[in-house]
């Protein structure tokens, strides 16, 4: 099964090794300040290897914010698993882990004062701004924008205005979309370009 | 020392059965680790609290690098790798679990329906995801900064988003330095 999983997301490359997946995701780990793992995920794992495409990501983003726990190691472990199966989430994990690991720890060794101060605090807030403009940017690329394709936009506004504005629960909200968006999907079948 | 794997084991007892309620991201998590932390087990005061919040937002990597820092704070390096794995290990099972069951459906027609009616939902979730954050971080500063940040990367989108995120920090660090 990963191997046609595999297939899929690679177009038939060569297999990936888990060698690779711990580096990228080290890398992914190390450089991804201000959260928004997902974000730059989509950046290194998607446009810059093509490891998977856009539809396995984005299937794989809903699931991973569904589910309890970190957004971000979800995302990573279904990705993981996508490239090599079970070793593939295990390689993935470690590698996006271990990093921040240590970091942290080194910084709270080091730092511990810097970080109360008021000015460092101010470094942080304008370091998470920004992180979050990343967020908003790689959701705006993935909304759909075909002109066949209003009925899925009308469903991402819909869950944009639900969940980030009014503050409805999301699992209420997603029960009553997801039916309409796989409506759509059955009634308008593949054909995306 | 005995003494010790008492405290292993609380930080297990209490990260782990967290990784599975946290369901819809850190906020909710975070008012629960302060409880437990400083209230019910003692491990930090409050200031040491805000201090290793801070320190791990300083930190690259997925946001709930806290309960690795509480369990440093608590226990050194063991301390560490057990409040880690704790948080992480039952919320990566249940995923992988459910994404490998929902791999063996692949190739049927609802297969394909489902992903593909629920990607718009996903791409929802993200700007969603991303304006709770807003909400939370307050400020109207944050707010522009994110709005700059957005424009910027979707105009250039081959830009290191670390440039940008340092230039943002460096700013702020500037206004609250001179600014009021």
């Amino acid at each position: 099964m990963a191997e046609r999983q595999q297939q899929r997301a690679m177009a038939g490359g060569a297999r990936i090794g888990l060698m690779a997946i711990f580096a990228a995701f080290f890398r992914l780990g190390v450089t991804s300040f201000g959260g928004g793992t997902a974000a730059w995920l989509y950046r290194a794992i998607v446009q810059r290897r093509h490891w998977v495409d856009d539809q396995a990501y984005l299937v794989d983003v809903g699931l991973s914010r569904v589910l309890p726990g970190s957004a971000g190691v979800n995302l990573t472990v279904q990705v993981g698993q996508r490239l090599r199966g079970g070793w593939g989430a295990l390689a993935a994990v470690f590698g996006l882990l271990s990093g921040p690991l240590f970091i942290v720890v080194g910084l709270a060794a080091g730092f511990a004062r810097i970080a109360g101060s008021p000015v460092a605090h101010a470094f942080l807030d304008g370091v998470a701004g920004s992180a979050i403009g990343l967020t908003f940017a790689t959701g705006l690329v993935l909304v759909p924008r075909g002109r066949t394709e209003i009925g899925q936009i009308m469903i991402t506004i819909a869950t944009v205005v639900a969940i980030g504005v009014l503050r409805w629960p999301m699992l209420p909200v997603i029960l009553c979309l997801a039916p309409v968006g796989i409506g759509l999907a059955l009634v308008q079948r593949p054909g995306r370009g | 020392m005995p003494g010790d794997w008492r405290v292993l084991l609380a930080l297990i007892f209490v990260f782990g059965p967290l990784s599975l309620f946290s369901i819809g991201g850190g906020a909710s998590l975070l008012a629960e680790i302060e409880h437990q932390s400083v209230a019910v087990h003692h491990w930090t005061t409050h200031r040491e609290f805000a201090d290793l919040f801070a320190i791990s937002r300083a930190a690259p990597g997925p946001g709930t690098m806290l309960s690795t820092l509480i369990g440093w704070h608590v226990a050194g390096w063991p301390g560490a790798l057990a409040a880690t794995v704790a948080l992480y290990l039952p919320s990566s099972l249940l995923v992988f679990g459910a994404s490998r069951l929902w791999g063996r459906w692949r190739g049927s027609v609802w297969h394909g329906a489902i992903e593909r009616g629920l990607s718009p939902i996903a791409a929802g979730l993200m700007l969603a995801g991303g304006l709770a954050v807003l909400q939370a971080a307050g400020g109207a500063a944050v707010w522009a900064a994110a709005a700059v940040a957005t424009g910027v990367l979707l105009r250039w989108p081959r830009l290191n988003p670390l440039i940008l995120f340092g230039a943002s920090g460096v700013l702020f660090a500037v206004a609250a330095l001179f600014g009021r």
